[in-house]
């Protein structure tokens, strides 16, 4: 989170404005937000609007779902974050995403399990207080210097297939895959499934990810195999991410278009 | 409630009359079944192939059974539903006709299960992938009875020309003056034996919506020059009184993709939001 250099506000009614700023290591060919950063940045921010949501309980990300729309070549990205229902199990946050503050870029829709606030966080504190501020604070000293999924040390093995080893910078608090890592490995493992089909490139546009289990044990490998064949410069995939002991930890379905 | 309880008290699966089947002697934790799909006249385009209303609506009924029957003496709703067609069936010979719908549970929790389902045509060509989530829950009066492994059932379909009627006919859709709003009455025949609304019925409305908002025109029939190609929804509450309505609004497009967000409310329940959801309506040549 901290690498690429998220920031959020909060208002007095909890909803949730985040900002992306959008680079050379964190942009797809033609200039837009990869659908990977996308994904952590819909992610940050609707855990940051769950706490509130789910007060006095707690929210878990269950699913994730990104559509991105061609926005043109990107400076900042900008999602803005509401609730469309906090049952007693669930709770549904809508993204809508902006490019240069003035560009439709897509949206997302997240479903987060609402449990009983686990022991270690009753006592949590968390500065919800308003006013935009960066989500990590090792932003300010730590920048990206290569690709992000250079950074993460995604490895792609053969057209389909992702790999990444499990530590500490892809985790998260539980010591588990990031969920928004799990969103890397779907992004590339697509994408480089339709490389295969597509000369000139390709690039993920949308995605729907359920999470199944906590990735706890690496390598996390995810599996691309096409739904059909590609037509019209489209390939849709379907993706699933198996831990270092085999098993599923998380499943998609993505779209890919060609360059 | 994706429901699959006595089939007399089913419309939607009378109309749709898939059989389901399941593999293995039914003991196993996360149980697998094959639906097959018949695809009657009145329910296939003009090609053959089957929309994503439909398509939304089997997808529906065969994973909330399957889901249901791993979350045994509990039962579930569906709480989320995921579709992709292939890109390559939607037009020519791919993806028409019959339908077999390969079902598994992924995965089940204490209070959730995700299940796929894959879509095939009979020769073997894929046709749609989806995952779905159900929340489990504790029914009144029960879950519904099945012999396990699960059999397939013969229907008994009411002596009522409806059930042989188009899709939004038999889903009581109407057009409003505005291209992208649809209207749908509940019928008894539509309720689910927990007498809310079909989820199936649900997505039908907020398919012809969308489908209504690309093309330009107040209409709830079928639009040959438009097909939805990609579906997120979220149930969020269940239909009970209606009018159902079903609006939906543009969110950008790439090429002849159209990203469609579109809201379903029970306007007799306060106007209260049943379903979310984000589509891809793709324009055809």
């Amino acid at each position: 989170m901290s690498l690429l250099a998220l920031e959020s506000e909060q208002d007095k009614t909890g909803d949730v404005r985040g900002w992306m700023p959008v680079t050379p290591f964190t942009s797809t060919p033609d200039g837009m937000a990869r659908l990977a950063t996308v994904a952590m940045l819909v992610d940050a921010l609707g855990g940051m609007r769950s706490i509130t949501a789910s007060d006095p309980d707690w929210a878990f990300t269950a699913d994730m779902s990104i559509h991105l729309l061609p926005a043109g070549p990107t400076e900042l990205l900008q999602a803005d974050l509401h609730v469309r229902r906090r049952g007693r199990r669930t709770l549904v946050i809508e993204a809508e995403l902006l490019a240069d503050d003035e560009r439709p870029a897509g949206s997302a829709l997240l479903t987060f399990a609402v449990v009983p606030r686990p022991e270690h966080l009753v006592n949590i504190t968390i500065d919800m207080t308003p006013g935009r501020r960066k989500m990590n604070a090792n932003s300010t000293h730590e920048k990206l210097e290569m690709s992000y999924l250079d950074e993460l040390e995604l490895r792609v093995s053969q057209p389909g297939i992702a790999s990444i080893e499990l530590r500490p910078a892809v985790c998260n608090t539980v010591g588990a895959l990031h969920g928004a890592i799990h969103a890397s490995l779907v992004d590339e493992a697509s994408a480089s499934l339709a490389r295969s089909f597509f000369d000139g490139g390709a690039v993920t546009t949308d995605m729907h990810l359920a999470y199944l289990d906590l990735g706890r044990v690496g390598p996390l490998v995810a599996t691309a195999t096409a739904i059909g064949g590609p037509s019209g410069g489209r390939l849709t995939a379907s993706v699933d991410v198996h831990d270092g002991n085999g098993a599923l930890v998380s499943t998609a379905t993505t779209e890919v278009v060609a360059l | 409630m994706s429901g699959f309880g006595s089939p007399a008290d089913i419309g939607v699966a009378q109309y749709l009359l898939m059989m389901i089947e399941e593999i293995g002697d039914g003991t196993a934790a996360l149980p697998h079944t094959v639906g097959h799909f018949p695809g009657t006249p009145n329910t296939l385009d003009a090609d053959g192939r089957l929309g994503t209303d439909l398509l939304t609506c089997i997808i529906d009924s065969i994973g909330g059974m399957t889901s249901g029957l791993a979350s045994l003496p509990d039962w579930i709703v569906t709480t989320n539903l995921m579709i992709r067609r292939a890109p390559d069936a939607l037009t020519g010979a791919h993806g028409t006709g019959e339908l077999t719908l390969n079902t598994h549970v992924l995965r089940r929790g204490r209070s959730a299960v995700v299940t796929r389902v894959e879509v095939t045509d009979l020769n073997g060509s894929a046709v749609a992938t989806s995952w779905m989530s159900c929340a489990i829950l504790t029914p009144a009066n029960g879950p519904p009875a099945f012999n396990r492994p699960v059999k397939p059932i013969e229907r008994d379909v009411p002596d009522d020309p409806i059930f042989a009627a188009p899709t939004h006919e038999f889903f009581n859709l109407s057009a409003s003056d505005t291209p992208g709003v649809v209207h749908l009455s509940i019928e008894q025949r539509l309720r689910n034996p927990w007498g809310i609304l079909h989820g199936g019925s649900s997505a039908v409305a907020l398919d012809a919506a969308a489908r209504s908002l690309v093309v330009g025109r107040s209409t709830v029939e079928p639009t040959p020059e438009a097909i939805v190609t990609d579906l997120a929804v979220h149930y969020l509450s269940p239909g009970r009184v209606g009018p159902i309505v079903a609006t939906a609004t543009s969110a950008g497009r790439s090429g002849p993709d159209h990203l469609v967000r579109v809201e379903v409310r029970d306007q007799g329940a306060e106007d209260r939001l049943m379903a979310l959801a984000m589509t891809t309506v793709h324009q055809l040549d």
